[in-house]
């Protein structure tokens, strides 16, 4: 009895003990271990990493939690606006982020977040088509369209996110990939039914370990992740579609009722920190928008087009934006979708 | 036919074990992601136990499994001993319910925990996995008892009650140590439960108080990570322990 | 008398306010859940129907629910299939090896879930143990594509449930009284036939037993489809996860909760009337 009270103790001990940690809301692989251990380091503040697939995932957690319990999340440009109009956001002091000079001013004071008063841009970048082409030829794959050929019968990666997969098919039939029309919505639906034969796998946790394992040889893949590949494979290609790519951009957010707002300021400046968000950038293969950082870039990924899309491409492509009510016709047909 | 059985043994027994065996090889395997065999090295194990927030993860773990399955015990117990001795109004709904939950897909429990938690304006967190854990525990441990008790002389208690041992007497002097076998299986049983629970714990936890089998499943949804194989195989050798330990302990036990 | 009285009422109380409180209370408001709206902003609006239940007969929801349904009866089968020659020829051996046997059967059981079905992730991918070994008997070229499968996810269904069926059928046919198979073949009965006509109708508790301790929980594991399935194979689990933590659709969730739960409820009172049809039979 004694020993188990004892044991009880040390549990209760190791449970609570803990210094302040700060609990850090992201996208899988949005952050390599080595920065966050470096900033550990520097502070003493542990941070703890926990990850998810979409940004609605992330959004309803922080929903049931009431904006507690993480420090820090980073959704994506159209999730902000929504999550800012709820007041889910707490407001970000300045002040205290001394580093934000250093962000490009193209990329700030965006509609979606009017004054950054909410959000600092993190990294953006592009989602286009990979391939391996020791499986398939480059030159089948050039469009979005071109994934619904047969060939790639139950072949395709999808990222398991609902606004992503039906850009994709609204694109193709040439409309806003932000539409709130349910007419369209509904034909971008039935399209990407014809598509669902081809499609081997929904997952956006871990697209880079699929190619690299064998796993998915073709599909709809981040830029970042395909940088990340490629350094693996070298047969793996990254296009960007004839129809023009899909544009994001996630910024990092306080939830309102974060425990430990004041350290999740001192992260983000840390992140904002050139040399960090050089770190970062090479590491994730996304693009910062930290002007200081991008001159410390090694020349070589600074001129990868796959990381840094240059502007004919940028101008092609298109954000995803807010769709208000719209939503739970995604929604409704999302499900369709994948329970067909 | 009797070579037959072996091999049917043995087939399944493979099916069981094979998967476990070629993680717990990888484990060793130095290529990050276990296409192929690289060299032996130690350093996923290495790795997890530098991971500070897996290391806290195991500690709530073990906390929630430890008191979720001592508070189940105790209310557990308790009522078994209340719906075997006493004929009262409701005892057949009391049981019902308890079947009930006993049976009820996990997922289901989930849910409703949760609306229950949301509705209260309860923190997700410490709190509420404890009552969950020990909910879904419970039934498992009045069962285990009450089946014990049953096969019990009812006279016994009742001598007892005759010679003036008193309730909470004859409760601690003959029904705890006839059912302790039983008390300590559903111990064991409710520990083993909320420790591999994911589901339930899925829903009513919150980033304050993560749990292993949560950080596992990040883990694994992430693809290959060769620590998973390292925690996999540590995870392997508690249960091989701890399994033949009891094993060897109930067959040590004079008939 | 009073303190007697006093035991009697807390003990009980205790477990039924337990019970009352997480498990009666919250269904009842999962219940009252069901028939209101969706908010988007929130989590329930107050405007009462039935439009959940009605939409859970729209054919794509009808379709996980079959499927799911489906799948938990395949699991089944293979289970009893696999788990009933395990559990009779386990109960064959001698008294001394059994044990060890049956520790071996329990320590899966006790290992973690999802490090199991990890493991069968591991053991069917592309460049996993089972395709490297079959191309280097030179049986396939190229890898066979083995995970986000149905197929996967029906073996790791199995690969984790298998000793929920094997545990039960091991007990009834270990309890198997064996001078009734000697009277039989006594009585001139073949071997198939004692089996048919003796063994399955005795351990016939076993075998349900068993069964509903696989098909229940096979409905709610959204983690072996999630992880060995791709996303592409929706069971009723990853519906309820999905309505209340994606799409945020608490009352349809609570719908389809509700709609699962009465499902359990036809299956668990077909298993109380099959359990006392036996009973009536076992008495000797």
């Amino acid at each position: 009895m004694k020993a188990l009270a004892l044991a009880l103790s040390l549990f209760c001990a190791a449970a609570w003990g803990e210094g302040p940690a700060i609990r850090l809301f992201g996208w899988s692989d949005y952050l390599v271990q080595e920065v966050l251990d470096r900033f550990t380091e520097e502070t003493g503040i542990a941070v703890n990493y926990t990850s998810y697939d979409s940004n609605e995932s992330m959004y309803a957690k922080l929903k049931l939690l009431d904006g507690g319990g993480y420090d820090l999340a980073i959704p994506s440009t159209y999730f902000i606006d929504k999550m800012r109009k709820e007041g889910m956001l707490h407001s970000l002091d300045k002040n205290q982020l001394p580093n934000y000079k250093n962000l490009d001013p193209r990329q700030l004071d965006k509609p979606f977040d009017p004054g950054n008063q909410y959000s600092i841009p993190y990294i953006w970048g592009t989602s286009g088509i990979g391939v391996d082409t020791a499986k398939f030829k480059l030159q089948d794959v050039q469009a979005w369209a071109d994934l619904w050929k047969p060939m790639f019968a139950g072949r395709l990666l999808l990222p398991n996110d609902m606004r992503e997969v039906f850009h994709i098919a609204l694109h193709i039939l040439g409309f806003s990939g932000n539409s709130k029309d349910p007419a369209q919505i509904r034909s971008a639906y039935e399209l990407l039914k014809k598509l669902l034969p081809n499609i081997r796998l929904f997952n956006s946790d871990a697209a880079d370990v699929l190619f690299v394992t064998g796993e998915a040889d073709a599909g709809v893949i981040w830029n970042g992740a395909a940088h990340r590949i490629q350094l693996e494979e070298p047969s793996f290609q990254y296009v960007c579609p004839k129809e023009g790519v899909i544009l994001w951009m996630d910024s990092l957010v306080i939830p309102k009722n974060s425990p430990h707002a004041e350290l999740a300021h001192r992260l983000i400046d840390f992140l904002l920190r050139p040399d960090i968000a050089r770190l970062n950038s090479e590491k994730v293969g996304s693009a910062t928008p930290n002007l200081e950082a991008i001159k410390l870039l090694d020349p070589k990924l600074r001129g990868d087009a796959v990381v840094y899309p240059p502007n004919d491409i940028v101008s092609k492509g298109e954000y995803q934006t807010d769709v208000g009510a719209a939503i739970t016709i995604y929604t409704e047909y999302w499900e369709k979708l994948k329970a067909e | 036919m009797e070579r037959l059985k072996s091999i049917y043994l043995v087939l399944l027994f493979g099916f069981l074990y094979l998967p476990m065996a070629v993680l717990i090889l990888y484990s060793f395997n130095a290529s990050k992601y276990g296409t192929h065999w690289d060299s032996f090295t130690l350093g996923w194990y290495r790795s997890l136990a530098t991971d500070a927030s897996l290391i806290g993860a195991a500690t709530h773990s073990l906390l929630v499994g430890c008191l979720a399955a001592s508070m189940a015990c105790f209310i557990g117990t308790l009522g078994a001993v209340g719906i075997y001795r006493y004929r009262f109004k409701g005892r057949i709904v009391l049981q019902g319910l308890l079947y009930v939950t006993l049976m009820s897909p996990e997922i289901v429990m989930a849910v409703s925990l949760l609306v229950l938690f949301i509705a209260l304006h309860m923190e997700l967190g410490f709190c509420t996995l404890l009552l969950s854990h020990t909910t879904f525990c419970l039934p498992f441990v009045t069962v285990t008892v009450l089946s014990r008790l049953d096969g019990f002389d009812r006279h016994l208690i009742e001598a007892a009650a005759d010679l003036g041992a008193g309730e909470w007497q004859a409760m601690r002097q003959i029904v705890l140590p006839l059912a302790m076998p039983a008390i300590a299986a559903g111990w064991l049983l409710s520990f083993t439960l909320s420790l591999d629970d994911v589901v339930v714990s899925f829903f009513v936890t919150g980033p304050e108080f993560e749990v292993l089998p949560l950080k596992i499943y990040s883990m694994v949804r992430l693809g290959v990570k060769p620590e998973v194989n390292a925690l996999a195989a540590l995870l392997f050798a508690v249960s091989l322990l701890v399994v033949s330990g009891a094993q060897y302990l109930l067959q040590r036990k004079p008939k | 008398m009073r303190q007697g009285n006093f035991f009697r009422t807390s003990v009980i109380l205790l477990l039924s306010v337990w019970l009352a409180l997480f498990v009666l209370i919250p269904n009842l408001l999962v219940l009252a859940a069901s028939f209101l709206g969706r908010d988007e902003s929130g989590f329930i609006n107050l405007s009462p129907g039935l439009g959940n239940y009605l939409r859970l007969f729209d054919s794509v929801y009808l379709r996980v629910f079959a499927h799911s349904l489906w799948l938990a009866l395949l699991t089944t089968l293979a289970c009893l299939g696999l788990g009933y020659p395990f559990a009779y020829f386990l109960a064959q051996f001698r008294t001394s090896v059994r044990p060890v046997l049956l520790t071996l059967v329990i320590i899966p059981f006790w290992t973690n879930s999802l490090v199991r079905t990890y493991a069968i992730r591991s053991l069917l991918a592309a460049r996993g143990l089972l395709n490297n070994t079959l191309i280097a008997l030179g049986l396939i070229e190229e890898p066979v594509r083995l995970l986000y499968t149905g197929s996967a996810v029906l073996i790791g269904m199995v690969y984790i449930l298998l000793p929920f069926m094997i545990l039960p059928l091991y007990n009834a046919i270990e309890k198997l009284d064996h001078r009734l198979l000697e009277a039989a073949a006594d009585l001139g009965a073949g071997r198939w036939r004692r089996f048919w006509q003796v063994t399955l109708p005795l351990t016939l508790p076993g075998v349900i037993a068993g069964s509903l301790l696989v098909f229940m929980p096979a409905l709610g594991l959204f983690f072996i489809a999630d992880v060995l399935g791709g996303s592409r194979d929706l069971l009723v689990g990853n519906l309820l996860k999905d309505q209340f933590l994606d799409a945020r659709d608490w009352p349809f969730g609570a719908a389809a909760s509700m709609a699962l739960t009465g499902l359990l409820f036809l299956f668990l009172a077909a298993y109380a009337y099959s359990l006392e049809r036996f009973a009536v039979e076992d008495r000797p």
